[in-house]
């Protein structure tokens, strides 16, 4: 059997449909859940204040005990900054030391050699406040003048 | 005189015919667009140098062709028969492939869904030639531009192809710089090829860290018949991207996916033999297998200038030819048609995104024709 009459018979059309379909629906219900997925993960890291929020909304839970109150979010940012500094200033000796322009990988792989904590996230805390800056060949400089200022604020 | 006559009649040169010279030559031929032309040589070479050791005609019941139960080959060979070199081959895949890209624009993966329009589309032809529904499926998969996927489909659903299938789906692989440019100019406009596409956002490592959980189970609670391939595709990514991992990431995308790769290309070489692969059903096979790849790319195309009456920002429709999942060829190629047209313009990465959602698309389209036609 050929043609038109196969195709039906093996009821190709329906599986051809409901394939393609099938294809579709997984790759953009994917696309849809990753297309959020960064902003998932900001609520996440601030999850504090949302359930603060919640809690006022409903009135039901005073956030008292286990939650932290907005004037805790304060210190906790407070403490982030505090800590930015000092990993700013860690990693301004260690660049020195291995000197610029560096790789990141290599950064990383030696500030885990010291023991140094959470490098990734430290190193990316430092591109994101502009402390580390890529040189436009694949390698990366260390901003002194970021640096600078942020040791004045203190 | 007579042992001599004896063992003479017993020699390649007395049993062989016409057919393992013409599958000789094409032996010669893969190893020479590999090594010379470096067409997909990692590919080619062992498939050329299996094509050779399967048309070397030999006594049978001494236990030599792949075909036989005791030989070596056959054992090595079972690796493809039961479809565990690809799920292998996908696990290095996945320790090698940065998803970043894909993080940044999802709405790219569109172009990879589309490009598997393709299979589908082949899946009918073949049935309408005549073709059994599970050998049309195996057919259609070639469509995906993913050799593991064909080999594993095929596996599974018509065992009898697949060395046909194989080679089809390998050669036109290697063939994406020479099969897609033509229609990626056909149909698109010199202004579309100009679109300049923007700097995706930066995408975090916990982002990289979650996608390969969140995309395993969502692809494989929709499509579970996926799993071997998916499965092992985005264990091989977390492997990756835990960083903790990195030995077993390093030895998937080097030790495992090269062994595994020499194992499939040779075995699958060796058993294009002559008599069991030139027949009328390979030359339909390679025929459907054309016809498919073309369509895939032209569905890409024309769903990524679709896409484009609905964006504000604009994308550059050559990406749709990334969508067919021969990573990272068609990405490759989409780069070289959109510099020949600008050469500051550069979408390598941009194509990197459709490029291995094609891979997902064409594994969960893989599991969705196995499902259908198992038994």
């Amino acid at each position: 059997m050929t043609g038109i009459d196969a195709i039906l018979y093996h009821n190709g059309f329906g599986m051809a449909a409901v394939g393609i379909t099938i294809v579709f629906t997984a790759l953009v219900v994917l696309s849809l859940v990753i297309s959020q997925l960064h902003k998932l993960l900001i609520i996440w890291d601030d999850r504090e204040t949302y359930i603060n929020k919640a809690c006022r909304f409903f009135s039901v839970l005073k956030p008292k005990g286990g939650l932290v109150p907005k004037k805790a979010k304060k210190e906790s940012k407070a403490a982030y900054v505090i800590n930015i500094k000092e990993s700013s200033r860690q990693f301004s000796i260690l660049i020195q030391s291995i000197g610029e322009p560096f790789s990141l990988p290599e950064l990383i792989r030696i500030a885990e050699s010291l023991g140094i904590e959470r490098p990734y996230s430290t190193v990316s805390h430092l591109i994101a406040g502009n402390l580390i800056i890529p040189d436009q060949k694949g390698f990366f400089l260390w901003n002194h003048e970021a640096y600078n200022s942020l040791s004045r604020r203190s | 005189m007579e042992m001599f006559i004896d063992f003479f009649s017993n020699t390649g040169f007395a049993l062989a015919d016409y057919r393992n010279v013409i599958m000789l030559c094409i032996g010669a031929l893969f190893i020479y667009l590999g090594i010379a032309r470096h067409y997909e040589p990692l590919l080619l070479v062992p498939i050329g140098f299996g094509i050779l050791l399967g048309n070397i005609p030999v006594f049978k019941g001494l236990g030599l062709s792949i075909y036989e139960p005791n030989s070596v080959l056959h054992y090595l060979y079972f690796g493809v028969t039961q479809g565990i070199y690809p799920p292998l081959i996908f696990m290095g895949i996945g320790a090698m492939t940065d998803f970043s890209t894909l993080l940044a624009r999802p709405v790219l993966m569109l172009l990879g869904a589309a490009a598997q329009t393709g299979i589908f589309l082949t899946f009918l032809g073949a049935l309408a030639l005549g073709f059994a529904p599970n050998e049309a499926a195996s057919i259609g998969i070639i469509g995906g531009a993913d050799g593991p996927t064909a080999i594993f489909l095929t596996a599974k659903l018509a065992k009898n192809l697949i060395g046909p299938i194989a080679v089809a789906a390998y050669s036109y692989m290697a063939l994406v710089p020479v099969i897609q440019p033509p229609i990626m100019r056909l149909l698109t406009t010199r202004k579309e090829r100009l679109i300049k596409m923007e700097e995706p956002r930066q995408v975090s490592k916990r982002e990289r860290l979650i996608f390969p959980i969140i995309a395993v189970l969502l692809c494989c609670y929709i499509a579970p018949a996926a799993l071997p391939l998916l499965g092992l595709l985005f264990m091989g990514n977390l492997l990756k991207e835990a960083v903790v991992t990195e030995r077993l990431a390093q030895a998937a995308r080097t030790s495992v996916i090269d062994t595994v790769t020499i194992l499939l290309g040779m075995t699958v070489g060796a058993s294009t033999q002559a008599d069991v692969f030139l027949t009328g059903k390979s030359i339909g096979i390679f025929v459907l297998g054309a016809l498919s790849f073309c369509v895939a790319t032209a569905s890409g195309l024309i769903f990524a200038k679709i896409m484009n009456l609905f964006l504000k920002q604009k994308i550059n429709p050559l990406l749709g030819a990334a969508g067919v999942s021969a990573v990272p060829d068609s990405a490759r190629v989409v780069q070289m048609v959109g510099q020949a047209e600008d050469p500051t313009n550069f979408l390598l990465m941009h194509a990197m995104a459709p490029n291995v959602s094609g891979v997902i698309g064409s594994a969960v389209g893989a599991g969705i024709l196995w499902s259908f036609l198992v038994g």
